[in-house]
């Protein structure tokens, strides 16, 4: 049961999640059209934020169209108990924008996996060398998209 | 490539949280020392031209209560197109790529991002693709997350 505080949550989000008004006053222009003050609105990205349902209010930029042409995902295979620490140094490349640890099957062996947005494939390569030096780890594989078919943001 | 300083300056500071003020984007023009309507003309126009996709919340879907996964699939190269086209489908589907290993062969070729409202949507979907195209789906969803920020070095 969903209750009323998380409805009005969540049909605030609906409205912005294409993206808020461009104006002077956007949080007003929001509240406006939902019938809540402009007070409410900030208040409620304000809670949603500190709580982390929302990561951020902010850009999210064509990073191609930008220049930033090139992306690996790079697959590594981790022992158990070193995932934690080689996770920390990987996550310390301002390169590597996200870094998970996943599950293993048969077919499966690679656990941690790692994003890395360049300008160029090099950058991202010399980021690949720099974190097998700095972790010692040997065992990894450069996934490269040969076709995107679908990228857009999370709705709900 | 048309982007002024100025565009940079701009786009590299959206990337952290618009601040929630009556006027954020005044509050910008004095971070960045440029005028609250040219920020305001700058970020339509590059919004308009695609360079930035939109000004918005960046849901966190696992803390909305949804669940997501990273899908993989062994799928044969004359049934890609196919294939992707049903995976589309799903609007809980945020990204799905044709991808290749490049230092080593890989035991799947297409991966995709899918959320849904609860666990057991999302498994059902995943099913139900498996039993729309005959092949399997390996589900790899995240058992812990180190990093998780989009933002890139705008130079």
């Amino acid at each position: 049961m969903i209750d009323k505080k998380e409805d009005i949550d969540v049909k605030l989000i609906k409205h912005i999640q294409e993206g808020l008004p461009i104006t002077k006053t956007p949080y007003k222009d929001i509240g406006q059209a939902l019938g809540m003050s402009e007070e409410e609105v900030i208040q409620r990205l304000k809670k949603l934020l500190e709580s982390g349902k929302i990561r951020r209010l902010a850009a999210s930029i064509a990073h191609r169209k930008i220049g930033i042409n090139a992306n690996a995902m790079c697959v590594w295979k981790v022992p158990k108990e070193r995932v934690d620490e080689v996770c920390k140094i990987m996550a310390s490349f301002e390169e590597v924008t996200h870094c998970y640890e996943r599950p293993i099957y048969p077919d499966w062996e690679y656990n941690v996996f790692t994003m890395i947005h360049g300008y160029t494939d090099p950058e991202c390569e010399a980021v690949i060398q720099a974190i097998k030096q700095k972790t010692g780890l040997d065992d990894y594989v450069v996934l490269y998209s040969e076709k995107e078919f679908k990228k857009v943001g999370v709705r709900i | 490539m048309i982007l002024s300083d100025t565009d940079r300056k701009i786009l590299h500071r959206l990337q952290s949280n618009l601040p929630l003020v009556s006027r954020p984007f005044l509050e910008l023009s004095k971070e960045l020392n440029i005028e609250e309507d040219t920020i305001i003309e700058r970020i339509k126009f590059m919004i308009e031209n695609g360079y930035v996709r939109r000004l918005a919340p960046i849901i966190n879907t696992q803390a909305m209560g949804r669940e997501a996964t990273l899908a993989a699939m062994k799928v044969p190269e004359e049934r890609i197109d196919e294939v992707s086209a049903i995976i589309n489908e799903y609007s809980g589907v945020s990204h799905n790529y044709l991808r290749k290993g490049k230092n080593k062969d890989i035991p799947y070729n297409i991966w995709f991002t899918m959320s849904a409202k609860d666990d057991e949507e999302l498994h059902r979907n995943l099913k139900e693709i498996e039993d729309r195209t005959g092949l399997t789906v390996r589900s790899l969803p995240t058992t812990k997350k180190f990093k998780i920020g989009v933002r890139f070095k705008i130079y």
